[in-house]
């Protein structure tokens, strides 16, 4: 059971470039951070379904989850 | 001149005598218009030493040259005044529609100046210009006077008004437009309120030149195209600022308790999604705005409706003051709006008067017997609108933070949460050093919008005090201001990560003046060593002493949350400043070197 993760602006990065991976379900978001070694306090808001959530959130097959950080300004 | 309306306009409220003179090309050229032309003129033509609230003093409206255009969020406009809180620069930025109706009125500034004898409203229509009789709108809060002016004039007048704070002197007073919006911040309320003047209407309906037609409609619709295709813009337009609330809150940089934390345990009841839930109706935008931003929300318990609470507000109305409830937050900020004060510095001067209390330097006896605890609606509740008629305690507080806690000493200064003046905005800067610096040295005083680099601190090393940080924040002070320059709002760039290349073509289709974005930082370069000069002429002994951050920052770390026991050193903060006044080409003491001033173009304006 998988879900799909959506990396915007900076935190691409985090993903080799790539803005798109698939994960495991069944774990909390912030566990899946850890996991993709996404530091936790880079994402900004985390929007499931088009819905946003907390960290705790847990995934669920078929989920797409986007993950914003706030820059304030530049991309790098 | 392309893309300019062309003329100033000069009210002379003293003698009632209303003059136009064309707006100078080589201004553009060096200023481009907007917080430029604000700072230009607020140098040039403001006397030093002036009283913030003596008729010397001018308040300056400019529109800038992508205002009231086909150019997304094309609806800022810049105040600028020497300022009743500060006694330095004061520039706002007010959104909504006001600015475009300035261009289409075939003006770049409106220059207030003098006191009028009677209390009056300015009217603009085209080139329809009286001093009308205000006396029957004087004492109203800025809903009524609004919504009474539109009803009088039509609604297609764009309307700017003050409440009773700027009535009456509240040093932090703002200036309200289209039911919600503010130009908020340093006092330009105020000096629109002892200038006796309440409210400006204004309409216009000439077209605005643009250089090339075609092109801007391309430059234009690719920017609008670009905000279209962001992945951010769904999660921007439900949220709005107040989607960073919980991360704030996560990363210790929610202010909390008068900034004695960054980390607030009442917090979730906060949140973005929680605040959508609860109170918003609809979603608000300004002019040409593809990404509205504003909620306008709906307080069942109170009965009552308001366009926010935006995040600054929920920060320093919200956390700042314990108070956890949304709703509570909102009906507060309504009360702002309404009385026509500041959300940022009364939340700022009224978390200290809760610190005062809690520690014992206040009584109820010195609080009018409202029990000042943090969390407490009531007493803010019924505090809001003391301050705004400065009664009994309202009074101390109408003052701002830094003289309130002057006036009452007993150790307050060293949490009076300010620098230059001014109340830190809703940031906590505990363990954030580029964020820290960028409060430290805004040129208004302790202001974000100059500046914003938290993620930048989160990313690169919180603690971290090197060249490349200090130089981040400078080209953020460069960049971010530009957009207050140009009349057009910065968040489509900022929140939706449009590439900022789409810029410079319209500009140059708009004005027929080729310009990249160094050319455009050259110009805010330009903007920021003059803002720092007049408050070198205006403060005496003015220098490194005046971007120290308030104390907090550097001797009291949180107790809890992300930044508990975290604290930024007195030997990071100097050596922060000794990297960006290098950078920035000043001495030692944060002064422009004359060789910086040269480069700039700015030796003989100085000099004046």
């Amino acid at each position: 059971m998988t879900a799909r993760i959506h990396a915007l602006g900076i935190l691409k990065a985090y993903l080799g470039g790539k803005s798109e991976t698939v994960v495991d379900a069944g774990n909390t978001v912030r566990e899946t951070l850890r996991a993709l070694n996404i530091p936790s306090e880079v994402v900004a808001l985390v929007v499931v379904n088009e819905v946003p959530q907390s960290k705790e959130y847990c995934v669920q097959d078929g989920d797409v989850i986007k993950l914003l950080a706030v820059v304030g300004g530049g991309d790098e | 001149m392309n893309g300019y309306g062309g003329q100033i306009l000069r009210v002379n409220l003293s003698t009632g005598k209303i003059s136009k003179e064309p707006t100078p090309p080589e201004l553009a050229r060096d200023f481009l218009g907007g917080r430029g032309f604000g700072a230009y003129f607020l140098y040039r033509e403001v006397p030093k030493g002036a009283d913030p609230l003596g008729p010397e003093n001018k308040l300056i409206i400019s529109s800038g040259p992508l205002s009231g255009l086909m150019i997304p969020g094309a609806g800022k406009c810049d105040f600028a005044c020497k300022s009743p809180l500060t006694g330095g620069y004061a520039g706002a930025s007010l959104g909504g529609m006001f600015t475009a109706e300035i261009k289409y009125a075939g003006l770049d500034s409106i220059i207030l100046e003098g006191i009028s004898p009677k209390l009056v409203y300015l009217f603009i229509d085209d080139d329809k210009i009286e001093l009308r009789d205000a006396a029957s709108l004087w004492g109203k809060g800025t809903f009524a006077v609004e919504k009474e002016l539109k009803e009088q004039l039509g609604e297609e007048f764009q309307i700017a008004c003050i409440g009773p704070g700027g009535e009456n002197g509240v040093a932090y007073a703002h200036i309200n437009h289209d039911y919600g919006r503010q130009a908020g911040r340093g006092g330009v309320g105020t000096v629109m309120g002892a200038k006796k003047l309440k409210a400006i209407a204004i309409r216009g309906t000439k077209p605005i030149p643009v250089a090339d037609l075609n092109a801007y409609r391309q430059a234009g619709m690719a920017l609008y195209d670009a905000c279209k295709k962001s992945e951010l813009l769904k999660p921007w337009i439900n949220l709005g600022t107040t989607m960073v609330t919980s991360w704030c809150d996560e990363v210790g940089a929610l202010p909390t308790r008068n900034f004695s934390a960054g980390s607030f345990e009442g917090g979730k009841t906060l949140y973005g999604p929680y605040m959508r839930q609860k109170i918003v109706i609809t979603d608000k935008g300004c002019f040409g705005c593809p990404s509205p931003c504003g909620k306008y929300s709906r307080m069942k318990r109170y009965g009552t409706n308001v366009e926010g609470p935006e995040y600054e507000t929920i920060g320093m109305i919200g956390s700042n003051l314990g108070i956890p409830e949304i709703e509570d937050v909102a009906q507060i900020n309504l009360l702002c709006d309404d009385w026509g004060i500041d959300t940022i510095s009364a939340g700022g001067t009224i978390a200290w008067a809760m610190e005062c209390y809690e520690r014992g330097i206040f009584t109820k006896q010195d609080t009018d017997g409202l029990d000042l605890r943090f969390g407490n609606v009531e007493a803010v509740l019924e505090l809001v609108p003391r301050i705004a008629r400065r009664e009994g305690v309202g009074a101390l507080l109408a003052q701002g933070v830094r003289r309130a806690a002057k006036q009452v000493g007993r150790g307050s200064e060293k949490f009076a949460i300010e620098v230059k003046g001014m109340e830190q905005s809703a940031y906590a800067t505990h363990s954030a050093t580029a964020m820290l610096l960028a409060y430290m040295t805004a040129d208004v005083g302790a202001h974000h919008n100059r500046a914003w680099a938290i993620t930048y601190d989160l990313q690169v090393g919180r603690e971290l005090v090197n060249a490349d940080k200090v130089a981040r924040v400078i080209w953020l002070q460069h960049i971010r201001p530009m957009f207050d320059t140009l009349g057009a709002c910065r968040l489509q760039w900022v929140e939706l990560n449009i590439d900022l290349e789409l810029y410079p073509p319209a500009l140059e289709a708009i004005t027929g003046i080729k310009r990249t974005w160094k050319d455009l930082e050259l110009i805010s370069e330009r903007i920021w060593n003059l803002t720092r000069m007049y408050w070198v002429r205006e403060q005496p002994g003015f220098g490194r002493a005046w971007d120290m951050p308030p104390p907090r920052f550097y001797t009291d770390p949180p107790k809890t949350g992300a930044t508990a026991g975290k604290i930024t050193s007195l030997d990071d903060v100097n050596k922060l400043l000794d990297l960006y006044y290098e950078q920035r080409g000043w001495d030692s003491n944060g002064l422009p070197k004359p060789e910086t001033l040269e480069r700039l173009g700015l030796t003989q304006l100085v000099a004046q």
